[in-house]
């Protein structure tokens, strides 16, 4: 195999007489440099939007330094809080109580949700904006409630803009998604730079200064619980809630991922996450799944549970259910309610689940 | 023919379009004018902004039970019940003709009998089946004679709301009981105002109405059996959202 | 080391000389390029909002680019292939302008990631925490870089070699060569397993992604450089063999047949299963509930595509027009189909069921227009230089000389 590059000289011919390159006159200079001086003012002026950037989009070397939210001592996370305290106080003129909260030992959270409870009222949804200062221009919401008609779970017949003078309505079932906080989450699988991650209690989480915005973890999530910043997103001062923590409803810059994490400042500290304490009918609950006496895991245990898209692998820790009785013949626990109701003994095998017709 | 060895040169066509090296520069500043000037303004388009007042969404109880003991307003006072009830002597069957209490609806199904519930004689007291008086505070020992699946699901924390804390060992739990949510005399939920609808940027408002009921795919239609009125939401009443004071959180 | 620096101003002047061709259309590329500049300074200020993309399609004009263009990329191969394992000898000398052109598509490719990140200030996260291998855009990350490295030590050692009248020495090159073709390969490959990997989207979520990337990229590739050897031969002395032409036209024909085989596999799949899965099919093909934005853009791709394969099949393409017409079919046809058609029927309906639709706002076309306006201003200064230093008219020992007076090559018809 022979390479020929180029045609027609041999390698022995002697070289050619070298000659002078094309002389520069005094008029092909003026042209060269009057286009280059045009080419650097075209620049330029083509940069010029670059002067609307604002004081707080610019990148101080603190921010561009700071480190993984998992590679920084306690020292820098102070530092680092200490920062996001003085930038919210700046911006929103009120002091934020802003702390990392690390995971309790013990304890992975588990989210179920009552689908003959649930009536669309849509509380959760705008409690949770409230409690975790997203967004209202342009709207970020963690929760959707989608609106089903009976007799399907294909949220391809559901609809998310019902707007009716009054829920529930009588052909529809209501299915509120959010983030599920996958074990086996799609959405850690992809991103490119660590920026999320799966916490001890199971809370699915995004360090907000390292994500980089690629939106792969959003192309991958099969429930839709994930958003993005599209532009700088905007809380009204007086609706901000100054009860922080790093990983959890902090204000996002522009430009990033946030989602659910079932208001971990909150639910690390013991108490009760914020969509379920505004839902009028009890249809959420939340607790330890570790505890075997915890309300999710007697649900987990005599309720018939469901996972949503259950084919994708995601082993969320979200259920669903609905209200239908565990025959008591099943129950593990007949015995101590039967006796907590003043009965001596389990009624005999019931052929099937009693009706409820009431409520 | 392909490829003919040699070629000949020719002369180059004598005009051709181009661009003279002296223009450049110039053509370049009328850009540069253009570009700090004309060029394009952008700008991020605005949802509607819903705003939510809190009290929307307070966390805390559907509706304020009654006390125990209980008390009911009459002409601007508190009257304890018995204040009147132990003036006259009620019939053992009585079923809501009465000229007092008009806003109590019964609404109950088949327990449609004041005195299954109440005691005829102590009116500031409930009464068990067999006859045991109870306190309005256990309450839900007079509902678990009848619904005692949801009973025992209360119990367990699966039926009905919880308050304070998701960790039962931190003591601070609070289990809301039945008639912080279900009006006794009619324990169907009514329907409320659902709040507003997501506007995320740039889809604009959607027109509900139209496309609400036909949003299936033509080729999957399929039709859905008449369904009677879903039994445990109880008929929706268009109307004012029953606003009742919700508790503060109890913590 | 300084020869070497010498070699690299000298090309640099030289890319500035130029008739006035030359100049109309570097000066053209250069507007759109500050265009482009201009939007993304205003997208940067702004964020993606001033993109058409929201939450419920999070992905748009600029990750269609961005895999078109890797496919482009990678079809420098199939010259390349020809030329090293089947000892082609009309394609042997217009081989380099297939790895010049991945080295532009690659630039390209790579632009248009980052354009579409949130947080371009923080790309160096990438290099601090990088997740691998368990993120296939790791993966692209790797392989893009790699594959554009890969071309650049090919054509910069046989352009300098030819530069220094020197035989190159193919120890320095052919293994490079043989890894290249692997590695263009798995390019393709791995940007479709970024998608296909997803099972939240079942619209992806086919094993048949990666083959239809690379048949549609051997299509497209190809074709783009019969085009562009088209220009080259119009517009310099450089001999661009008639019969190359004809075999990279047998290749856009072969790979473009498959690529609409596969297509009719995927389409058959969905529409006959008809499964829950079907609607984002449904919606490129057909519309959904009303709305149907992409309906017209893929049923004139499929119909361009169809006439350029007609004319690919008919003997008629032999002649320079129709070969050039199916040509510009063909690439406008992919780039339908396996841009704004891959990428955004997956997210609608989205996985909770919503509909909304996608349309690129001005600001992101400018952009993306750019983007293409640098690619082909990198390919044509490169074309630039290369050509005198293959033909031997820049050398290290020689001062340039000019372009001879044009030769008009071979007649137009190209018929046998």
């Amino acid at each position: 195999m022979t390479i020929r590059i180029w045609e027609g000289q041999s390698f022995n011919d002697p070289p050619p007489e070298p000659q002078r390159e094309a002389p520069v006159t005094r008029r092909s200079f003026l042209r060269t440099s009057s286009a280059a001086v045009g080419g650097v003012a075209a620049l330029a002026a083509a940069l010029s939007p670059l002067r609307d950037l604002k004081e707080d989009d610019a990148v101080s070397i603190d921010k561009f330094l700071q480190k993984h939210y998992k590679e920084m001592t306690p020292k820098e996370m102070e530092a680092a809080l200490a920062r996001i305290s003085a930038d919210v106080e700046k911006r929103y003129n009120i002091r934020p109580d802003i702390r990392d909260i690390k995971p309790m030992a013990g304890v992975e959270f588990v989210y179920a949700l009552n689908l003959s409870r649930c009536i669309g009222c849509r509380r959760c949804v705008h409690a949770c904006v409230n409690e975790n200062n997203q967004s209202r221009d342009p709207e970020i919401q963690y929760i959707r409630v989608v609106e089903m008609p009976r007799g399907t779970l294909d949220l391809e017949k559901g609809n998310h803009h019902y707007n009716r003078p009054t829920v529930p309505d009588a052909g529809h079932f209501y299915m509120p998604v959010q983030c599920h906080q996958c074990a086996n989450p799609p959405c850690v699988k992809v991103c490119p730079v660590e920026a999320t991650w799966k916490e001890l209690d199971g809370i699915v989480v995004i360090d907000y200064d390292w994500c980089i915005g690629c939106r792969y973890c959003e192309a991958a999530c099969p429930y839709w619980a994930r958003r993005f910043n599209f532009t700088k997103p905007s809380v009204p001062a007086d609706r901000l809630n100054p009860e922080m923590s790093y990983l959890s409803n902090r204000p996002r810059p522009k430009g990033v991922m946030e989602k659910c994490h079932f208001c971990l400042h909150r639910t690390r500290q013991g108490r009760l996450p914020a969509c379920l304490e505004a839902c009028p009918t009890g249809a959420r609950k939340f607790g330890n799944v570790l505890d075997p006496d915890s309300e999710v895991s007697q649900i987990l245990r005599t309720k018939r549970v469901f996972v949503l898209k259950e084919e994708v692998g995601t082993l969320p820790r979200f259920f669903y259910y609905f209200d239908e009785r565990y025959p008591r013949s099943l129950d593990p626990q007949a015995e101590s309610v039967a006796k907590s109701l003043g009965h001596a003994q389990p009624p005999a095998a019931a052929p099937a689940a009693p009706q409820e017709g009431h409520r | 023919m392909i490829d003919s060895a040699p070629q000949p040169h020719r002369p180059p066509p004598a005009t051709r379009l181009g661009l003279p090296i002296g223009a450049i520069g110039p053509l370049f500043v009328v850009v540069a004018v253009w570009l700090s000037f004309w060029s394009p303004k952008v700008e991020v388009p605005h949802a509607g902004v819903a705003t939510v007042s809190r009290d929307r969404f307070l966390p805390g109880a559907r509706r304020q039970p009654i006390g125990d003991p209980p008390a009911t307003n009459v002409g601007g006072f508190s009257h304890a019940c018995n204040e009147c009830h132990r003036l006259f002597d009620s019939p053992p069957v009585s079923r809501r003709t009465l000229m007092q209490h008009t806003a109590i609806v019964l609404n109950h199904g088949m327990n449609n009998q004041c005195f299954n519930c109440h005691d005829r004689k102590n009116r500031e007291k409930l009464v068990l089946h067999d006859g045991t008086l109870l306190p309005f505070s256990e309450v839900p020992r007079l509902c678990s004679q009848c619904h005692g699946t949801v009973f025992r699901d209360w119990q367990k924390g699966m039926h009905g709301k919880t308050m304070g804390s998701w960790n039962a060992a931190s003591g601070k739990q609070h289990r809301l009981s039945c008639n912080d949510c279900h009006d006794p005399h009619a324990p169907a939920y009514q329907g409320i105002i659902p709040l507003p609808a997501p506007n995320t940027l740039r889809m604009g408002n959607q027109e509900p109405a139209a496309e609400q009921e036909h949003r299936h795919m033509p080729l999957r239609q399929w039709s859905l059996p008449e369904m009677p009125e879903p039994e445990l939401m109880g008929p929706v009443q268009p109307g004012p959202e029953p606003t009742t004071p919700a508790k503060e959180d109890h913590q | 080391m300084k020869q070497y620096l010498t070699f690299l101003i000298r090309c640099f002047r030289l890319s500035f000389v130029g008739d006035g061709r030359y100049y109309a259309w570097m000066f053209f590329l250069s507007v759109i390029v500050l265009l482009g500049i201009n939007a993304y300074c205003k997208q940067f200020v702004l964020g993606l909002g001033v993109t058409g993309m929201t939450d419920q399609v999070s992905w748009g004009l600029f990750i269609a680019n961005f895999t078109f263009l890797v496919g482009m990329a990678a079809a420098a191969v199939m010259l390349v292939i020809p030329v090293y394992i089947y000892h082609n000898r009309e394609l042997h000398d217009l081989v380099i302008f297939g790895e010049l052109f991945a080295v532009a598509a690659i630039v390209m490719a790579l632009l248009f990631v980052t354009v579409d990140l949130g947080r371009p200030d923080r790309f160096h996260h990438l290099m601090l925490r990088f997740n691998f291998p368990i993120s296939m855009l790791t993966w692209d990350v790797i392989v893009l870089n790699g594959y554009l490295v890969l071309n650049l030590h090919i054509c910069g050692y046989l352009i300098y070699c030819a530069y220094r009248r020197r035989e190159p020495s193919k120890l320095f090159y052919i293994p490079f060569v043989f890894v290249a073709i692997a590695w263009a390969v798995s390019i393709h490959t791995v940007t479709a397993f970024l998608y296909s990997g997803l099972g939240g989207r079942p619209f992806w979520n086919s094993a048949v992604i990666a083959p239809r990337f690379l048949a549609s990229a051997f299509a497209a590739g190809p074709a783009f450089l019969i085009l562009s050897l088209q220009v080259i031969r119009a517009t310099t002395t450089y001999n661009v063999p008639a019969r190359a032409l004809l075999t990279l036209r047998n290749i856009v024909t072969v790979a473009m047949s498959i690529n609409m085989f596969l297509l009719g596999c995927e389409v058959f799949t969905e529409f006959y299963t008809d499964s829950a899965h079907v609607a984002s099919a449904r919606y490129l093909f057909l519309g959904l509930e009303g709305r149907h934005a992409l309906v017209p853009w893929i049923w004139t791709a499929i119909t361009i595509n169809t006439i350029a394969l007609v004319l690919l099949y008919t003997p008629l393409s032999r002649a320079n027009r129709y070969l050039n017409t199916a040509c510009v079919l063909l690439i406008a046809g992919v780039w339908i189909e396996k841009g704004m058609g891959l990428i955004i029927p997956a997210f609608v309906p989205t996985p909770l069921g919503e509909i909304v639709e996608y349309k690129p706002t001005l600001n992101e076309s400018l952009v993306s227009l750019g983007i293409w306006a640098f690619g082909l201003l990198v390919f044509t200064i490169l074309v630039r230089v290369t050509i005198p230093v293959l033909a031997g008219r820049l050398s290290f020992d020689r001062p340039y000389e000019a372009e001879p007076a044009p030769a008009v090559q071979d007649p137009m018809e190209i018929r046998r």
